[in-house]
């Protein structure tokens, strides 16, 4: 660890404020080749200018060049990796940067798989399902509480990310950290279910309107399938089409959705549903 | 025209956020304003409300090529209250979606070339340069959301009203349906995402007995279900922690065993 004294290249909390208000633009260069590479050293230039504002250009050509490598994770998850790049940038000399590589490597697959589980999967839909279910009622307040509801989190993993990551970084992901993160990541597995099951009840509503006349008895099957369980059909048809889903890997949702369209029409047509 | 300027500009901006800031992305968001914008807030209500749960675990997937949300919500909203009708932004939104989605991938393979540009300014190691490399993306993205918006909402409202007039009832009837069974889609890559463990199954029962009997909303299923999560955190930690303990007792004893000597 060759840590130079200089105070001059110490990171001080503005340029990872920088840092923040780069990444706002993170993911515009996102590209089938490097994917968020490009996006990651635009984020990261602020912390590479105070390191080696005063080191010869070849140094300055090959931290750029390190950080123009592969890189993709989750946005929300990005803001931690660049804050703990930034404290292992500043805590390594010239012939240790593989570190740096390999930490950001190492971080953005579990780290994406965190940041999906907790906010893509748990708190987007929680925030969206809050936020429709007062739009239904046609009030203004819907969207206003959803953007409300899901940016304080957005932006303050972002923010809070990017400063954690500097300040706590190594610790954050050796030892207990990675625990702490793993275990974040199975409670909101169980939140997010229990929300998504929920959402099943109030969301899939499926209407049957199709009976049986025999004689002077007419079975409606809406109320045989209810007397055993309300919404007992919507549960059937989620379950089958997760299924569907689970045995294509989850690649063919477009062509599912056409399909569902065209078996309602065709279903509505024979007098099923209504 | 005022009108489809105003939605393909909205839909510029949230193409921005989508890529930048992540703040909108989302149909109810989206829908919300373009009724605003188009002086029909209930119907851009109603129809974001509708396409935010029937989206609800689609375009959030990294690993596919997500239908575009941004395109599909806009374009639908705006010719739906045009020509009045949740059905009818929902029936537009689903093919509007899929189709805009290619429009993404050719974006994303083209900007492959920046790749080479910007290893270009890396060789200059001038740092100053590095950030310019946005701004040729930034209006791309905003055109390949704003200008397909602006044809499809100034060209599209007169025809799509045509068509729907023309099409028999029980077909609207059956795309209303359908915008009640699509949820179930999102819902189930969902549950394909979180569904890690087999015995992950009870807690999604329980909140849909939890909403199909107590007729609980959103917000009480998600508090009651924090101390369930609570609860299997530390059952899991604990199975686990006697597991690590049952390894370093044998450890432990192993150790004693050397000291032998």
């Amino acid at each position: 660890m060759e840590n130079s004294n200089n105070q001059n290249n110490k990171i001080t909390k503005k340029d990872l404020n920088k840092v923040f208000w780069r990444m706002q633009c993170l993911n515009f260069t996102n590209n089938f080749q490097s994917m968020q590479a490009i996006g990651f050293l635009s984020s990261f230039v602020p912390v590479l200018k105070r390191l080696y504002h005063d080191k010869p250009k070849e140094e300055k050509v090959n931290a750029m060049k390190r950080h123009l490598q592969f890189f993709n994770s989750h946005v929300n998850a990005d803001a931690l990796i660049l804050g703990i790049s930034a404290a292992v940038e500043e805590t390594t000399s010239e012939d240790e940067k593989e570190t740096v590589t390999a930490i950001k490597t190492g971080l953005m697959g579990p780290l994406a798989g965190i940041g999906d589980s907790v906010l893509k999967f748990t708190w987007l839909p929680i925030c969206g399902s809050i936020g429709a279910s007062l739009a239904f009622s046609g009030s203004i307040l819907g969207p206003i509480i959803m953007f409300l509801m899901y940016n304080i989190v957005n932006v303050g993993t972002k923010y809070y990310g990017i400063h954690w990551g500097y300040s706590k970084g190594i610790e954050l992901i050796s030892g207990s950290g990675s625990n702490v993160l793993q275990r974040l990541s199975n409670m909101a597995n169980v939140v997010g279910l229990t929300v998504i099951g929920a959402l099943v009840a109030s969301v899939v509503k499926v209407n049957i309107i199709a009976k049986i006349s025999a004689g002077k008895n007419t079975i409606k099957f809406q109320d045989m399938f209810d007397k055993v369980m309300p919404g007992l059909f919507s549960l059937l048809v989620t379950i089958a089409v997760y299924q569907i889903l689970k045995k294509t890997n989850g690649k063919h949702a477009p062509l599912l959705i056409l399909s569902i369209m065209i078996i309602s029409i065709v279903l509505t047509y024979l007098g099923v549903f209504g | 025209m005022i009108n489809a300027i105003l939605v393909s500009v909205w839909a510029g901006i949230c193409a921005l956020d989508d890529l930048g800031t992540q703040m909108i992305r989302r149909p109810l968001l989206i829908s919300a304003v373009v009724g605003l914008l188009m002086g029909d807030l209930k119907d851009g209500l109603l129809i974001g409300a509708t396409l935010e749960v029937m989206w609800m675990g689609v375009g959030n997937v990294g690993a596919y090529a997500a239908p575009d949300l941004i395109s599909g919500s806009a374009i639908g909203t705006a010719l739906g209250i045009a020509s009045g009708g949740t059905a009818t932004a929902v029936a537009l939104a689903v093919p509007t979606s899929l189709l805009a989605q290619q429009l993404l991938i050719l974006y994303r393979s083209g900007i492959v070339y920046l790749n080479p540009i910007m290893d270009r300014v890396a060789e200059t190691g001038d740092f100053d340069k590095v950030f310019r490399i946005n701004y040729i993306p930034m209006l791309l993205t905003f055109l390949i959301r704003a200008v397909p918006t602006f044809l499809a909402v100034y060209f599209g409202s007169g025809a799509i009203k045509s068509v729907v007039n023309a099409l028999p009832k029980q077909v609207m009837t059956g795309l209303s349906v359908a915008g009640s069974i699509i949820p179930a889609v999102g819902i189930g890559l969902l549950m394909l995402m979180m569904m890690k463990k087999g015995e992950l199954w009870v807690f999604f029962i329980a909140g849909f007995t939890l909403a199909v009997y107590l007729k609980l909303s959103v917000l009480p299923v998600t508090l009651i279900s924090l101390p369930m999560a609570l609860i299997y955190d530390y059952a899991t930690q604990k199975a686990n922690s006697a597991k690590d303990n049952s390894e370093s007792d044998s450890k432990i004893v192993n150790e004693e065993e050397e000291y032998d000597l």
